[in-house]
């Protein structure tokens, strides 16, 4: 197909056999002229493989704190408990009694230190690339071991106090 | 190449990395067997390593499911398994037409149910099929031994099937630790522990191998892979509803992979290939029918395939042109037409009527609030409770840690391949996120990724180990440069070698922990049979309920054989598979208005329900009480659904009337509607 043009004495129009383009000629573009405009269409780009990957981890957060749960079963934040003796309200931070459920902050915790565990793998292999500084190395290194080790008894505490039954 | 040796119920061991160097102690031989013989070289030594691990895999996963049949006794499971079960037994007494025409007349009574029609066949139709080998083979065995075993057996199908996808993923080392990892899993040990004998226990192992045929049709390019994809999906199809998810990932990972430019040759025989034959097969199952071409959940997979008709023809253009202008300008005018038709298209479509929009059962996955508000029947099973935290812990324990890992990992390398690893473990894990039910479909995601972490950093923590053996190595070229570069800076790190040895010790250690995990919560919460309960006497003895067993037994005896028995929707399977009385509603839930009913007349006055069951030619009533035991999911706990499900259809049902200021109570104070009806 030609490419259509606007100006009326060009050749190429009027070799044309497209019946539009003359009508078009006719019709609007004989006393209408386009104006110039400097507008362009914003390129899109697509992201980076590790921003991607943050997003990621961002949404396996929340998905893995349970905020499909706190959004439908509306959970309080935080439960609380009267103690017998004195009348005074306690808190209460695991909701005790079954597995499948949960307050928000209890959420919300344990999903970060299962967050804090991928990190702290990461960052032992980030450890490992033979491109920066030694002393960036061992930070690295260091930070990622202790990340993982918190992160792997936090989570045993958690499910400890969740469940007494745990491994017993 | 790395053979490892993973971790096995509780035995920590340290990975055997030297070389191949096998002794021979010609010096001991006796004269008349030398050991020279056995001398293996490196890739047989390999070989036989990773044989090994598989065959000692297989059976950990098929003995780990074994609990309940140890414990009590090889029966089945549950309420859906029932059905299963005397489906399968009419399979096999009568025969492959007489199953595929069966009208049952004994469930849903007055309204009987078209069998044939509305079930998935594909669990069936293994089992008698598992059945008839057997006895060909002159094994006499019963057909409930062979229900009962098909999940464990399929589950050890589905370690064999990780090992080869996650060969095709990163390499055979992540694929050893994937079998591992998945062979003991709880979140799949959940729905397939022997007599669990329900369509998941098939299903996730056709899942897999429909995905693991399809990236591996990717990868090569093949008709021939493609062709096995689409008989993957045909199986997946006859064996379980969740297939929708499989219709709709594969659409977005093709369309992720035109989006970041991956779009090829391969791609597009894969994908066409497996679109249409697998289509056309699965037509063939009377349930689904022709939802492929006529449902709301299926249309994605038909405008990819539009698309990638697109593309094709984009590229064929581009290939005849040379000029990049002109190609350029017919790009944009070619892609906004055919937007513009597809758009145009299903637009028609929907508004006639002929494309029906997304069912409420899948509907409330993309919104997980529209179940509660519009479909209390679907809000009100326990599985489809959205998850917390404790059960993500509880069904995956370590591999929470080592999933965000291995994203990383397949985000560091991205292929064809590691690309659909990685959607879909985010696409189940949000599902995963909104239904607990369905943590089974991201168990296999999750433990695929995590192995690739696993395989990542244990083969990094070991090159650093290896780092100083310059001499033992077997001259592997890419070894000894590696070598020579961190020799430089081996004395930077002096500690390096010890680190290393510590880091993969605690490694070994989570993973050793791992498997005690998934041990006890298989022990302890999985193996329970839901039809026989044992509970702690007063004095700490085992009491062994068999109440339900019991109860079914003496309808069959001591009942007439045309009588109808009314109970809830739960007991129906059990009802007519043990009982074998007609029932009035059961769990295939199919009919609201039919369930309303029943739970109208359990919630009104005695005079009323009584009209109601004279109506339903009821002969006797079927509740369950646990009061006397403890025994927490009785009918009374049940009753507020009732309630809910019958107000919804006969808007003379009000749960107000039931409580009492707004708590739910059955002593004395309770309400007097609650008192004077019939439950």
């Amino acid at each position: 197909m030609a490419p259509k043009s606007e100006t009326l004495t060009s050749d190429p129009a009027t070799d044309s056999i497209d019946p539009i383009l003359h009508i078009l000629r006719l019709v609007p573009y004989a006393f209408l002229r386009p104006p110039r405009l400097r507008l362009k269409l914003p390129s899109l780009t697509l992201p980076s493989p590790m921003t991607t990957y943050s997003l990621t981890l961002l949404t396996y957060f929340m998905v893995v704190s349970g905020i499909v749960y706190d959004v439908i079963v509306e959970p309080p934040g935080i439960g609380s408990t009267q103690d017998r003796a004195t009348g005074a309200v306690r808190p209460v931070v695991f909701l005790p009694g079954r597995v499948n459920g949960q307050y928000i902050i209890e959420g919300l915790s344990s999903g970060f230190m299962f967050v804090l565990g991928g990190t702290g793998i990461v960052l032992m292999d980030l450890a490992l690339d033979r491109n920066r500084a030694r002393s960036v190395k061992v930070s690295f290194a260091s930070a990622g071991v202790s990340f993982v080790v918190i992160a792997y008894v936090m989570s045993m505490l958690f499910i400890r106090i969740k469940i007494p039954a745990y491994l017993r | 190449m790395v053979g490892k040796v993973e971790a096995v119920n509780g035995g920590v061991k340290p990975t055997t990395t030297t070389p191949a160097s096998s002794e021979t102690p010609a010096d001991l031989a006796p004269p008349a067997f030398s050991f020279r013989a056995l001398k293996l070289k490196t890739k047989q030594q390999e070989l036989l390593i990773r044989v090994t691990i598989l065959c000692l895999v297989y059976v950990l996963a098929f003995i780990a499911r074994l609990f309940s049949v140890l414990r009590y006794e090889s029966m089945i499971h549950e309420f859906d398994p029932y059905f299963n079960y005397r489906t399968t037994l009419y399979l096999t007494q009568k025969g492959f037409y007489e199953f595929w025409n069966w009208f049952d007349s004994e469930s849903w009574y007055p309204l009987g149910r078209i069998i044939g029609g509305t079930l998935y066949p594909g669990l069936m139709v293994t089992a008698a099929l598992i059945y008839w080998t057997l006895r060909f083979l002159r094994f006499a065995v019963h057909i409930r031994e062979v229900c009962v075993l098909t999940a464990p057996f399929f589950a050890s199908n589905t370690t064999l099937v990780a090992y080869f996808f996650g060969k095709e993923l990163w390499d055979s080392g992540a694929g050893l630790v994937a079998a591992a990892l998945i062979a003991i899993c709880p979140g799949y040990i959940s729905r397939s522990v022997a007599g669990s004998y329900d369509n998941e226990a098939v299903a996730i192992f056709a899942l897999l191998l429909t995905f693991y045929l399809f990236v591996k049709a990717v990868n090569m390019g093949s008709l021939a892979w493609a062709l096995a994809s689409a008989f993957g999906y045909f199986y997946m199809v006859s064996a379980w509803g969740g297939y929708v998810f499989i219709i709709n990932l594969i659409p977005l990972y093709v369309l992720v992979l035109l989006i970041t430019g991956r779009y090829s040759m391969r791609l597009y025989v894969a994908y066409n290939c497996m679109y249409v034959l697998g289509m056309l097969l699965a037509m063939q199952i009377r349930f689904v029918g022709f939802q492929h071409v006529q449902s709301g959940e299926h249309m994605a997979a038909m405008g990819v395939f539009f698309l990638m008709q697109v593309f094709y023809f984009l590229d064929w253009v581009k290939y005849l042109l040379n000029d990049s202008k002109l190609f350029q300008a017919f790009l944009r005018i070619t892609v906004t037409c055919a937007v513009v038709v597809g758009a145009v298209a299903l637009g028609v479509g929907t508004a006639s009527g002929y494309i029906s929009p997304w069912t409420g059962r899948f509907y409330s996955l993309l919104d997980p609030t529209y179940a509660k508000d519009h479909i209390p029947i679907i809000a009100s099973v326990s599985e489809h409770q959205p998850t917390a935290w404790s059960s993500f812990m509880f069904d995956f324990h370590i591999l929470l840690f080592l999933f965000p890992a291995g994203l990383y990992f397949c985000f560091k390398r991205l292929t064809d391949a590691t690309i659909f690893i990685v959607m879909y473990g985010l696409t189940s894990m949000y599902f995963a996120g909104v239904m607990v039910r369905l943590i089974l479909v991201a168990t296999p995601a999750v433990c695929l990724i995590s192995a690739v972490a696993v395989s990542a950093t244990i083969k990094n923590l070991t090159q650093l180990l290896r780092a100083k053996n310059k001499a033992a190595g077997p001259g592997k070229g890419a070894t000894s440069v590696k070598a020579s570069s961190k020799a430089s800076l081996d004395q930077s790190l002096p500690f390096q070698r010890n680190g290393a040895i510590a880091l993969l010790v605690g490694a070994f250690y989570l993973l050793s922990r791992y498997a005690t995990h998934c041990t006890w919560v298989t022990s302890e919460a999985y193996s329970s049979p839901s039809i026989v309960l044992a509970a702690r006497g007063a004095y700490g003895n085992r009491v062994i309920f068999d109440d339900y067993r019991e109860a079914y037994f003496w309808l069959r005896q001591n009942t007439p054989s045309d009588a109808k028995v009314m109970s809830w929707w739960d007991y129906g399977y059990q009802i007519t598979a043990m009982g074998n009385r007609t029932v009035i509603v059961d769990n295939n839930t199919w009919n609201n208005t039919h369930i309303a009913t029943v739970g109208r007349a359990m919630s009104s006055y005695e005079d009323e329900a009584y009209e109601i069951m004279r109506s339903l030619d009821v002969d006797y009533v079927l509740v369950v009480f646990g009061g006397v035991t403890g025994y927490s999911s009785d009918d009374i706990n049940k009753f507020l659904w009732m309630v809910r499900i019958g107000g919804g259809v006969f808007p003379v049902i009000k749960e107000p009337d039931y409580l009492v200021n707004g708590e739910y109570r059955v002593d004395k104070g309770a309400a007097p509607k609650m008192l004077n009806c019939l439950m």
